[in-house]
């Protein structure tokens, strides 16, 4: 990436809640790329590392997208279902986050339990309907003319973590310190495997 | 920006996939490794020009408006050439340009960069007030004005099925004459074609002179000749000028030759052939005479056995390198902005030769990959700013063995009745006020609706009904061994979208491999049987079920995460900003009943 383009173009950590954002963003921070974070989600059994979220990212959906000049250069995390609130007038980067859906519902639903919150949805009904989400998030992403997307897989981003610090830092296009990114993930992150049968 | 669009017209996945695994598609398959090939979803009908069009212009039919090979006027049941509308005005019969979206090529333009787009079909007549250069495709007639009728002139007069015969008249030992017939022209007699003498000598017994007007030319029996430029005489001091190629196919115990249709010629076209007039000039100078019909590779002369398969082949070998001169003639001084070219011998071999001799089709698919290399070392030369390089056809292909003469079910099935028997009715014959459908075209059917027909019948509330009537018996029919004809029968609505769309037809037929709609058919006749045996030499399509026949996508970026590539895409892919983006929904608008309990659960954990 020039040097102009550096400073116009936000990278953007996404995927499904659960799907190995917040650990990307530690990355990040670690390889030191410059983050947009308010820390007011602090870190807790679910995240030890942190959230690293910045919490104006809620109100995209209700049109408030002034905070993202000052996210030039900087990564953000920011849900696929907020993706399409990005403004057009920006450039972005995104690294999507993909897991398997069976862990990241298992992970979800620890995590409405310690949050107190109920899961009326049955988990073959949520398989459906974030499959069918990100069916549709990728199909938008893909034919928006002013972002970019690489999709991580958190297991291959787990085991295999250089191959995936050098196409993040390719990607991104500006120097990263791979090897304090490749100390973030670690086993104990890596919650709530699925069972196998 | 920088652009390269390669069209390799009814290209197949499942035949490349096949030749790919074998090891035999090196260039293609660079882009396979790279993440960069795609079935790619073409719009229906998968037919050649509604194909290309959708793909230049990123929308389906209903917006462009190209439904068909054949339309109707409704008010008056008069069948046209969708590629070639006219209009009468104060200087005669016009060419109209088929349709007038706007295409990646124009887009291109407007956004300050050259564009150029060489054999794309549907860009006869030229439009010079658009910026963008272009040299037609498809529906480039001939110099008659049609879509190309090739002459035999032959010792042995035997009537031919489309092709023109003319009888060679001996007029002295080892010599013969005739007439050859060139465009028509305005006489003191009504409209007569103008004529050219023709003059053939026995030199030995593999060669002969021809003398054509002032021309002498040797022909060695089986070899095509060189293009030859003509000039029909039209008038006082006006002449009508063609090219053509013409090939000495008999010559020990009949003479006989056959003529390619006498075409436009570029430098002196009467009507706007290709724009700008520099293009056709640097092009004819640089990389040499070139055909202009429209389909040059000439199937109905192999279909009417006046040439061989060899010499059909050796035909479209000639083609296929003349325009890879042009195209790299324009590549060399390529620096930015568009240039595309559709290349289509592969679709009249895939005609001609997929289902009697498979082999054949496959020595083109390795032509055609060896040819992407040598594209892709041209536009990979050190120093040139990044590219794009999209690679694709309109579809994909399949055998066919039975005709469908879809009139007769409708007629079988109550929904047509003739005024009488004749032989070969067609639409004339029809007795509309008993007819409630109609087919025509390869792919569409219509119903005969009161107050949009000139005698319609079938009122507004009763449509609905009768298209799903119609549709369910269509897709209940099958052959007597049990094989789905029609596999696919969309609605209007289901296949088009746009202002057009009340033009198009009320259904349109996806027949299942194997099946494919008769010639009879397409021009609106009714024949005896509802289906017939094909054993034409034209023994493979695609204008069927597109979901049948997709077509092939290869880019140079990797487009494993981009879903459900289709026509729409590529003015997006080829120029970084859509056409058109309307079938690029929101994710939250996309109707999905699950919106709202993805949005609890993203509530409940703390993200919304």
């Amino acid at each position: 990436m020039k040097p102009s383009e550096k400073t116009k173009t936000i990278i953007v950590v996404s995927g499904l809640p659960r799907s190995g954002t917040s650990m990307m963003m530690k990355m990040l921070a670690e390889g030191g790329l410059p983050i947009l974070t308010d820390s007011i989600r602090g870190m807790d059994e679910d995240n030890p590392n942190g959230y690293f979220e910045f919490e104006l990212v809620k109100q995209l959906a209700d049109g408030n997208a002034k905070w993202l000049a000052d996210a030039n250069g900087r990564a953000v995390k920011i849900i696929s279902q907020l993706l399409e609130y990005l403004p057009s007038e920006h450039k972005y980067k995104v690294i999507f986050m993909e897991r398997d859906i069976k862990e990241i519902l298992i992970s979800q639903r620890k995590m409405l339990e310690r949050r107190r919150e109920g899961h009326q949805i049955n988990d073959a009904e949520m398989e459906k309907q974030f499959g069918d989400h990100l069916g549709n998030v990728k199909f938008w992403l893909a034919r928006q003319p002013n972002m970019e997307a690489l999709y991580m897989n958190y297991n291959h981003l787990i085991s295999i973590p250089s191959n995936s610090m050098i196409a993040i830092q390719d990607f991104i296009g500006i120097p990263l310190d791979i090897e304090k990114m490749k100390a973030v993930p670690t086993r104990d992150l890596y919650r709530n495997r699925a069972s196998k049968d | 920006m920088r652009t390269v669009i390669v069209g390799f017209d009814s290209f197949d996945p499942a035949i490349f996939e096949r030749l790919k695994n074998a090891g035999q598609t090196s260039n293609l398959s660079k882009f396979v490794d790279q993440g960069g090939y795609s079935h790619l979803e073409v719009c229906s009908p998968p037919q050649t020009e509604v194909s290309w069009t959708s793909i230049a212009t990123g929308v389906d039919p209903g917006s462009h408006g190209i439904f068909d090979f054949v339309h109707r006027d409704p008010k008056t049941y008069g069948l046209y050439i969708s590629l070639l509308p006219t209009k009468q005005t104060a200087m005669g019969e016009q060419y109209l340009p088929p349709y007038t979206t706007k295409t990646l090529f124009h887009e291109a333009s407007e956004m300050g960069y050259p564009a150029t787009a060489l054999w794309w079909p549907a860009l006869f007549p030229a439009r010079p007030e658009i910026p963008v250069a272009t040299i037609p495709g498809l529906g480039t007639p001939d110099i008659r004005g049609q879509l190309g009728v090739g002459t035999c002139l032959t010792t042995e007069f035997k009537e031919k099925k489309k092709t023109k015969v003319l009888r060679l008249e001996a007029v002295a030992k080892g010599k013969f004459s005739a007439i050859l017939e060139g465009p028509n022209i305005k006489t003191k007699d009504g409209m007569r074609p103008a004529t050219l003498p023709v003059t053939v000598e026995i030199v030995d017994d593999k060669s002969v002179n021809l003398i054509i007007g002032k021309q002498k030319i040797e022909l060695v029996l089986g070899t095509w000749s060189s293009i030859i430029e003509l000039q029909f005489p039209a008038g006082f001091a006006f002449s009508v000028h063609a090219i053509t190629q013409v090939i000495l196919t008999e010559i020990k115990d009949s003479v006989s030759l056959y003529f390619l249709p006498l075409q436009i010629h570029p430098l002196h076209s009467l009507w706007h052939y290709a724009t700008p007039p520099s293009l056709v000039k640097d092009s004819w100078k640089k990389a040499g005479p070139f055909l202009t019909l429209g389909w040059p590779q000439d199937t109905n002369a192999l279909e009417d056995g006046c040439i061989s398969d060899q010499q059909f082949l050796s035909l479209c070998d000639s083609i296929f390198a003349s325009r890879k001169r042009i195209f790299f003639n324009q590549l060399v001084n390529f620096h930015e902005g568009v240039l595309a070219g559709i290349f289509d011998c592969l679709d009249r071999v895939q005609h001609m030769f997929l289902r009697s001799s498979p082999e054949i089709v496959d020595e083109w698919y390795v032509k055609l990959d060896q040819f992407i290399g040598e594209v892709q070392s041209e536009i990979d030369k050190p120093g040139l700013e990044k590219y794009r390089f999209l690679v694709l056809s309109d579809h994909g292909f399949c055998t066919f063995d039975h005709k469908v003469h879809l009139n007769h079910w409708l007629m079988k099935n109550g929904y047509m009745m003739l005024m009488k028997q004749t032989e070969n009715p067609d639409l004339r014959d029809v007795a509309w006020e008993n007819t409630r459908a109609y087919a025509l075209g390869l792919n569409s059917m219509y119903l005969n609706v009161a107050n949009r027909e000139g005698s319609g019948i079938v009122q507004p509330q009763e449509i609905e009904s009768l298209l799903e009537e119609i549709k369910t018996k269509l897709l209940d029919w099958k052959t007597q061994d049990g094989r789905q004809i029609i596999s696919r029968a969309l609605l209007k609505h289901e296949a088009f979208n746009g202002p057009y769309t009340r033009l198009g037809p009320d259904l349109v037929i996806g027949y299942a491999p194997g099946f494919r709609a008769s010639s009879e058919t397409g021009l609106g006749k009714v024949a005896s049987t509802p289906l017939e045996s094909n054993l034409d030499h034209w023994g493979a399509d695609h204008c069927i079920d597109a979901a049948k026949v997709p077509a092939v996508l290869f880019v140079n970026r990797d487009i494993r995460n981009m879903p459900g590539i289709s026509f729409r895409d590529i003015p997006f892919l080829a120029l970084g900003k859509h056409l058109d983006q309307s079938y690029v929904k929101p994710p939250s608008k996309t109707g999905s009943q699950g919106q709202k309990d993805l949005e609890e659960r993203l509530k409940g954990l703390g993200y919304l």
